[in-house]
């Protein structure tokens, strides 16, 4: 078995490292858009004009067809750079969701907004009362006079306000079959009846989430997206990779935050010798390094098994268990390594640490994933 | 407008070792192309994007050669092919030697326009290669060159002298050795990338370019700087005294 990187992979990364610092995309610039919460919007350009944002998408769209496993260790690099890498996925997600299920006109619409450097689109499904209980959805998409009319409360949605458009799951409520009942519709994010709040998280600063209210906010037939009904299905395709999109962010803000607490532990003098001379220091080096191989390696198989047509409904919960859990177990013991200064802002761990800290929750909790992978499971066995 | 840009595989500097007796330990250091050989390639796309025609690139060396990263390396910046001239002895090839070998190489593949260089070698930077293999040819060559323009049937080129710049006519074919100053060299695209593997590489022995590698000149060692102990010396504070003793020891270390 070829654990290697292949050629062109090692060459991706490299130019990826060159580019990053040829640009000025460093460290005091992360931190920058970290305090000022504002969109890395160089970082975004970069990435853009060099290929990277539309890679995986099909040629037709602008893309370069690249293989999953590859996509995944680009996003790892970055993040393992100590970029807002989360800020960078959104675009990809948004045209891959547009190419599956929109008309031509939709797309069109959605590229032309791409080309420029600005996701197009967010995503509203989260809802107050329907977090990781999709089917108590109830956002309503209402026929009257020929035309659509959308009423709910939305949450939680990311780049709401910054991306023009909002791609808005819907339920029918008389339909006794919730994940049979979803639709999907694209509105503009300032039609009338639309307000929104921005919430005060405690970290991933670059990119806003919001509260959005929609007040009889009126569409057209045309604006649905995909097949009526068959919303769900829709929203759960991408799910998988997405998952494991995530699982990078952990894994390469984990490495980065290990290769920052190793060389700290030793150089750092206490009571006459490096701190890396401890044994709870150097159990801690231990396991970060263990957490990291077994992240990487249950990440890179995934990801390779859905390269190749495998089934990764449970693998992909498993990775997903095996790195965001883990991965911020090492953000906290790389934070406790650095001891007092890891707690001030001074030092780029805290911002990993709190941009990381989300990963148990969004895109799936940790605990719907053991419901998911556990439930698959005991099926299998049956 | 035919043009082959020649480069050379070198291992990372920052990974070089010194050993205890001030020879080089290579064992833990990658292989790169030269970073002066980019800017040669970089001048060779712009050139070809200007008036069109095709960049191939050509090396002599072992069996770095062959090594299919550094093949993939330097496709990705944009050129259509590689040539390279393989055989063993290349690792001990002076810039004679090397500049032998590689003319033998442009006459092979013929009808070349310009051949580009870098101003040396991304290791050992002699500056020779360039100027010889263009006397060898027998073709105009310069180097120092920090801007080319393409005219009809030749280039103008500007080299960066001591006082100033100068300004030169030179006909085709030529050797045009530059500096880094002519370009940034692009960064391979993902597509590039993707896709360099793919591109048609063509290694010759020294037979199929009928050529010897005979060294003009002996290399008798090559062994780093021998370390000298920090001095230590301490000027403490911005006074004036001290901001004099600091300025006349600097010139006196100057004049040694």
């Amino acid at each position: 078995m070829d654990f290697r990187k292949s050629e062109e992979q090692e060459l991706l990364i490299d130019n990826l490292r060159e580019l990053f610092s040829n640009e000025g995309l460093t460290e005091s610039y992360f931190a920058e858009c970290d305090i000022k919460h504002a969109y890395p919007e160089k970082m975004t350009k970069v990435l853009l004009e060099n290929g990277y944002t539309f890679l995986g998408l099909p040629e037709e769209y602008g893309g370069t067809p690249c293989d999953n496993l590859t996509q995944i260790m680009i996003y790892e690099e970055i993040a393992r750079l100590g970029a807002p890498v989360y800020a960078q996925f959104n675009m990809y997600i948004a045209l891959k969701d547009m190419i599956e299920f929109g008309t031509k006109e939709q797309m069109r619409l959605v590229m032309d907004i791409a080309k420029t450097g600005t996701t197009p689109l967010s995503l509203a499904i989260t809802e107050p009362q329907a977090g990781s209980d999709t089917s108590a959805i109830a956002t309503t998409a209402t026929r009257k006079n020929g035309k659509v009319y959308i009423n709910g409360h939305k949450t939680f949605i990311t780049g709401a306000g910054d991306f023009p458009y909002m791609l808005c799951v819907t339920r029918d409520l008389d339909n006794p079959k919730p994940h049979k009942a979803m639709s999907m519709w694209l509105l503009r994010n300032d039609a009338p009846g639309i307000t929104m709040r921005k919430l005060d998280k405690i970290g991933t600063n670059t990119i806003g989430a919001y509260e959005v209210y929609l007040e009889n906010v009126e569409i057209d037939e045309t604006d649905l997206v995909g097949a009526e009904g068959n919303g769900f299905m829709q929203m759960v395709k991408n799910f998988e990779f997405e998952r494991l999109v995530q699982c990078s962010y952990s894994l390469g803000w984990a490495e980065a935050a290990f290769e920052d607490a190793v060389r700290y532990a030793g150089q750092r003098v206490q009571f006459g010798q490096s701190i890396g001379s401890f044994q709870l220091i150097q159990k801690k080096i231990s396991d970060m390094a263990l957490k990291i191989e077994n992240m990487r390696n249950i990440l890179y198989k995934t990801s390779w098994e859905l390269d190749n047509n495998i089934p990764v409904q449970i693998s992909s919960a498993l990775t997903k268990l095996c790195c965001v859990g883990p991965g911020y177990e090492v953000l906290d013991d790389a934070l406790q390594i650095f001891g007092g200064i890891g707690y001030t802002n001074d030092l780029r761990i805290q911002r990993l640490w709190r941009d990381s800290r989300l990963q148990k929750i969004a895109g799936g909790t940790e605990e719907i994933m053991y419901h998911i992978s556990s439930r698959a499971i005991i099926k299998q066995h049956q | 407008m035919k043009i082959v840009a020649c480069y050379k595989c070198v291992p990372e500097e920052e990974e070089i070792k010194v050993k205890s007796d001030r020879t080089l330990d290579f064992l833990k250091a990658q292989w790169k192309i030269g970073l002066y050989d980019l800017n040669a390639v970089e001048a060779g796309m712009k050139l070809m994007e200007e008036v069109g025609g095709e960049v191939a690139v050509m090396t002599a060396a072992d069996d770095i050669v062959e090594n299919s990263k550094m093949r993939k390396a330097i496709l990705s910046r944009g050129p259509a092919q590689m040539y390279g001239i393989k055989d063993d002895a290349m690792k001990t090839a002076d810039s004679y030697a090397t500049a032998q070998v590689l003319k033998a190489g442009i006459e092979k593949i013929g009808g070349i326009d310009l051949v580009l260089c870098g101003e040396g070698s991304g290791d050992i930077y002699a500056q020779q290669v360039g100027p010889v293999l263009g006397a060898l040819l027998g073709w105009p060559t310069v180097n120092a060159v920090s801007k080319i323009t393409p005219a009809d049937r030749k280039l103008l080129v500007e080299r960066s002298i001591e006082d100033g710049t100068e300004v030169l006519e030179v006909d085709l074919p030529a050797v045009v050795c530059v500096t880094s100053d002519i370009n940034i060299p692009r960064i391979p695209t993902m597509k590039e990338i993707l896709g360099a593997g793919k591109k048609p590489s063509t290694i010759w022995n020294l037979a199929d370019v009928g050529a010897k590698i005979v060294n003009g000149s002996d290399t008798i060692s090559i062994l780093a700087p021998e370390q000298t102990d920090r001095l230590r010396i301490i000027f403490e504070g911005g006074s004036e005294e001290n901001i004099e003793a600091l300025y006349s020891h600097l010139r006196k270390m100057r004049r040694q």
